[in-house]
């Protein structure tokens, strides 16, 4: 009988990672097609959107992981949490690289919504939450974005922060406040209440 | 949480644009999940690498003596022997007073009889042989 592709996917991110790591390259191959867009994800939001330092981050995460895989202790922390934090670490590198450069570009201006179209809405929101994002300071983005965008629990996301659950609970409280005001502004742009 | 300002967004509010920005999340592109992959590879490859031992270089091919050697236990054997066969003509060479020397002595008395090595100290049986050739 095969085993159909997802047929797998009751086998551990560890489980994987640590077959990876015994050589086995089919493992690495599934591990890759269930991190990546999440690495990819996070640190595109965390870089403002540029979608090719956002690859860069993604690639070094990933291979970052494709080195540790040999040494790997299980039952420690979840594969993911460990992604997550080598992804915020690395741009959290170079967002402090950037800083003096060009603040500029991450920001851009809320575009009008064109129309009603349901479907222009939903990218003019998710362009406008963006833009909001950009605006917070870089751990209240951090927080945010793992706890609603990524779906981590708050434990979890202490673990990849390395600060207390309380600091984590603290940060997305302060940083929904933020957006929630930067974004109040364009409600009815964005269709808001016609939901 | 208090909401201050009524015009603020409240949870659900924000839920729709998280909402939004997590439906919009674009796949990776084909060329990041390539590079991706070619590096889980050259990783695994380089640690395979690394894990053969060195193979050690090919032992020269065997001549007659090193059969022998081998035979007998190797070069610290073979060391042996032929320290045996040195001391041995050495042994052969030597007048019956310096056997009694080297046997518990050190030096060669200065009133050994012999100055030099007659061809009876070389071989100490050639007298006897000589003798028969005399008598022949």
């Amino acid at each position: 009988m095969d085993m159909a592709f997802d047929a797998h996917s009751d086998v551990s991110d560890e489980a994987l990672l640590v077959a990876y790591g015994n050589g086995d390259r089919e493992a690495a191959a599934m591990l890759t097609m269930r991190l990546t867009p999440r690495v990819l994800g996070f640190a595109a939001r965390m870089l403002g959107g540029d979608r090719a330092e956002a690859e860069d981050v993604a690639q070094e995460a990933m291979l970052r992981l494709w080195k540790i895989a040999p040494d790997w202790r299980q039952g420690e922390a979840k594969v993911s949490t460990w992604l997550y934090r080598v992804t915020s670490n690395l741009c959290t590198d170079r967002l402090r690289k950037r800083r003096t450069v060009d603040i500029d570009s991450i920001s851009e201006p809320a575009d009008e919504a064109p129309g009603a179209v349901a479907g222009l809405i939903q990218a003019d929101r998710a362009r406008a939450l963006k833009t909001a994002m950009s605006g917070l300071p870089e751990r209240q983005r951090q927080a945010v974005s793992l706890r609603h965008l990524e779906g981590l629990a708050n434990p979890e996301i202490a673990q990849v922060l390395e600060i207390s659950v309380e600091a984590v609970e603290s940060l997305i409280a302060r940083g929904k406040r933020a957006l929630a005001a930067a974004l109040a502004d364009q409600r009815e742009e964005l269709g808001y209440d016609e939901d | 949480m208090t909401k201050t300002d009524k015009t603020d967004l409240d949870d659900a509010g924000l839920e729709l644009f998280f909402n939004a920005a997590r439906e919009e999340d674009t796949a990776p592109s084909d060329g990041l999940m390539a590079r991706i992959l070619a590096d889980a590879a050259a990783q695994a490859d380089a640690r395979e690498v690394a894990a053969v031992p060195q193979t050690p270089r090919p032992a020269p091919r065997l001549g007659l003596f090193g059969v022998i050697a081998a035979a007998i236990g190797g070069w610290p054997a073979l060391a042996s022997m032929a320290t045996a066969t040195v001391a041995g003509v050495w042994i052969g060479f030597a007048t019956p007073d310096t056997l009694e020397d080297l046997a518990g002595g050190v030096l060669i008395p200065a009133s050994s009889a012999s100055q030099g090595y007659a061809l009876e100290d070389l071989v100490p049986s050639y007298g006897e042989f000589a003798g028969l050739y005399e008598e022949g």
